[in-house]
């Protein structure tokens, strides 16, 4: 079968996708405060992903972000264990978690907390378990 | 354009520190200024000067508005209409076109303008395969994107 011209469609996705990314990494910052965090945001980035798997090749999509997507779920569980232990340095237990706020230029006072670390790992987990499950599933014929 | 837009930028921010006030409103101040030295000196660039083309999207975006209400009162007598004697067709459209972005542009403007959808692009983006709900005459049809749309698309990308 003749495959048809998809060029509305690749174009497109050439512009939503970044759209879905931002609101993804939105998603993912707006978490402390409002509803999100790092799963809603790390499906919606694998979300993106997906869109451009559908719109382009595997090959194409591999090309164009060359990941791991296994080791980036490793990636993923190594940053959640590693900032869970680091409580252990301060002689406080497992998984505590400390905040403080900070002048920095620009920004202002701003507070940083280091269950924002925590999720940047659940944010990598959930995007290469999606990834990994549908491109594994894409590939088997 | 996106060097002049750049260049009026930089005038924006250049005005701030010569200013040395970093608000919002002293932005829009040098922003302006910008424009006026841009356009007063546009004969030295080598592309339009961007403002037109800045003029041209808003253009195009009313053009859009407006043909969307109409369209969709067309569409309304349609389905109202007690005798169903509309001449639905499909018709092949050439277009001029030759960016991606123009193209899909183009598509997506006929598809949202109720009465037309595009059906499917030829393998070179040259041709699209528009349905039609009601046309007596598929030349007149052609004629209105042709005079519409695309004059305002390429006026955009020019």
């Amino acid at each position: 079968m003749k495959k048809p011209n998809d060029l509305i469609l690749k174009t497109v996705t050439k512009v939503i996708s970044f759209i879905i990314i931002l609101f993804s990494l939105h998603l993912f910052f707006a978490g402390h405060y409002e509803p999100g965090g790092g799963f809603i945001g790390g499906l919606m980035t694998a979300a993106a992903l997906v869109l451009l798997l559908l719109a382009y090749d595997m090959k194409t999509v591999n090309t164009i972000l060359p990941f791991n997507y296994k080791i980036m779920t490793a990636l993923g569980l190594l940053i959640a264990v590693l900032t869970s232990a680091g409580a252990l340095l301060f002689n406080v237990p497992f998984l505590t978690h400390a905040y403080d706020y900070f002048e920095l230029p620009l920004l202002g006072e701003t507070s940083l907390h280091t269950a924002v670390l925590f999720d940047i790992g659940v944010y990598l987990v959930v995007i290469g378990i999606t990834m990994t499950i549908i491109q594994t599933i894409g590939e088997s014929e | 354009m996106a060097f002049q837009l750049l260049l009026n930028f930089f005038l924006a921010f250049l005005w701030m520190f010569l200013q040395s006030s970093f608000t919002l409103a002293s932005f829009i101040i040098g922003f302006f200024l910008g424009i006026v030295v841009i356009y007063a000196m546009r004969r030295f660039l080598s592309t339009r000067f961007y403002m037109v083309r800045v003029l041209a999207i808003f253009k195009l975006t009313g053009m859009f508005i407006w043909e969307l209400i109409k369209a969709n009162f067309e569409v309304l007598a349609i389905v109202l209409k007690p005798k169903m004697n509309m001449e639905p067709g499909i018709f092949k459209y050439d277009t001029e076109l030759k960016h991606d972005w123009e193209v899909t542009l183009l598509s997506l403007l006929i598809t949202l303008t109720p009465g037309t959808l595009v059906m499917d692009v030829s393998d070179d983006n040259g041709t699209l395969y528009i349905h039609a709900l009601n046309i007596p005459d598929v030349n007149s049809a052609i004629a209105s994107i042709k005079d519409g749309f695309e004059k305002a698309i390429m006026e955009v990308s020019r």
